[in-house]
């Protein structure tokens, strides 16, 4: 029953697994929610759903972290990621939205302006992309990725089958088309365009 | 009409309007402005850009897409993807960076008792 | 094992409830109920019914407080409303209003 001392320095708070809140909840430090939440949620800072939280409410936070359920509208400043376990019902609205492979969400996304960032904050190469199987709780630096560079537009032979020529990246928002260049077919009997035109 | 083991590319310089109907994968790295009806794997690199209702069993988004999307099983929108329209499928991922505004629907498992 | 912690910075208004300890170090208001242990801490404010088995109070509660066990008034806490308990510790240095009923069986 003294015990109250070991917790006087959390700068977090949690939400244990039977805990049911009901109503409003605001505050200016992280959450992490493993029972239920229901109502109004408003954070200046992190949101975290663990596996077994339950959030029915509208939230407006930072940053959200869905591994469990949430049910309303997420409103964040920064991020939302709904990671392989998480499941939400309801609308997005962050400038960044990441969805892992393996979670499942019903809803409207909207990222706002969808301006591909500026090409100076992209990296040199290209960072190797995320495993879809990102582990719950992913590091709070992520690369921004922006716009790729625009190349000098090369004279596009074929590139080859497959994959694509990372190489050779075309502009992230290109110009108008140029006028059909002329169509090679099946170079290397694998090349082939599929031209099925109908008005 | 191509066969199943068979890669398609649209490439850079092309423009197709209409509708584009196929099996076997296809890539596009030009530009698609219409319907996509696809059996297999679509891929839009990202050069390409694809203006339409797009119909495929899955599908991998490094480009621009602006339309409805229906995949079967999957679709990918990867970081430097821009795509806009409402999507249908079992399973989307969207990576950091991607851009992407619109609807998803997916099937959610909720709990009994929400 | 206290796995519920209200933060300093969090308000909360609506109704807690749950079979765990909780401790809260920021602001609570409307109900609370509980099967186990609260600990409102110095920084902690309650306005709230409270049912719980156990709390103990280092911070502030106006609001009426029914433990099926003990309530316990630490030094420097502030506590306005009706105490029930089997149980009741009042530290000195605490100030506390209200009633206290220990549930005395009359004669």
């Amino acid at each position: 029953m003294a015990a109250t001392k070991e917790f006087g320095s959390s700068e977090s708070t949690i939400i244990g697994p039977s805990i049911l809140i009901s109503g409003k909840l605001s505050g200016d430090e992280d959450l992490t929610v493993r029972g239920r939440v229901e109502g109004e949620l408003s954070l200046t800072r992190t949101l975290i759903v663990e596996p077994s939280g339950i959030v029915k409410a509208n939230v407006a936070v930072k940053n959200a972290i869905v591994s469990g359920v949430v049910v309303g509208n997420i409103t964040a400043t920064e991020s939302v990621e709904l990671t392989k376990e998480g499941r939400m019902v309801g609308d997005i609205r962050s400038p960044r939205v990441i969805i892992v492979d393996g979670a499942s969400f019903r809803g409207r996304v909207d990222m706002g302006n969808a301006e591909p960032r500026p090409a100076s904050e992209r990296p040199a190469t290209r960072p190797a992309y995320r495993p879809a199987t990102a582990s719950a709780r992913p590091a709070t630096v992520i690369a921004r990725p922006a716009a790729v560079p625009v190349r000098a537009g090369k004279p596009a032979p074929p590139p080859p089958p497959g994959k694509g020529d990372k190489s050779d990246k075309g502009e992230a928002k290109p110009a108008p088309p140029p006028p059909p260049a002329p169509v090679l077919v099946g170079e290397g009997g694998k090349k082939k365009v599929l031209l099925k035109k109908k008005k | 009409m191509a066969t199943n083991d068979q890669i398609n590319i649209i490439g850079k310089g092309i423009t197709i309007r209409g509708s584009l109907t196929g099996a076997g994968d296809l890539v596009v790295e030009g530009r698609v402005e219409g319907q996509v009806n696809l059996k297999n794997h679509l891929t839009i690199e990202s050069s390409g850009i694809v203006e339409a209702d797009i119909r495929a069993d899955d599908l991998t988004i490094n480009g621009t897409a602006s339309g409805n999307i229906d995949a079967i099983t999957k679709v990918s929108i990867n970081q430097s993807a821009k795509v806009n329209g409402d999507i249908k499928a079992t399973r989307v991922v969207i990576e950091d960076g991607a851009v992407f505004n619109g609807s998803i629907e997916m099937d959610v498992k909720l709990p009994d008792d929400i | 094992m206290a796995n519920t912690i209200i933060g300093s910075s969090i308000v909360i208004d609506g109704e807690i409830s749950g079979d765990e300890d909780l401790v809260i170090q920021g602001t609570v208001k409307g109900k609370i109920s509980l099967k186990e242990s609260l600990f409102v801490e110095a920084s902690g404010v309650v306005e709230a019914d409270i049912e719980v088995q156990n709390v103990e109070i280092g911070g502030r509660v106006t609001g009426n407080i029914a433990a099926t066990d003990k309530v316990e008034l630490k030094a420097d806490c502030r506590v306005v409303g009706d105490v029930r308990a089997p149980r009741i510790l009042i530290a000195d240095g605490a100030s506390f209003k209200g009633n206290v009923d220990m549930d005395v069986k009359e004669r």
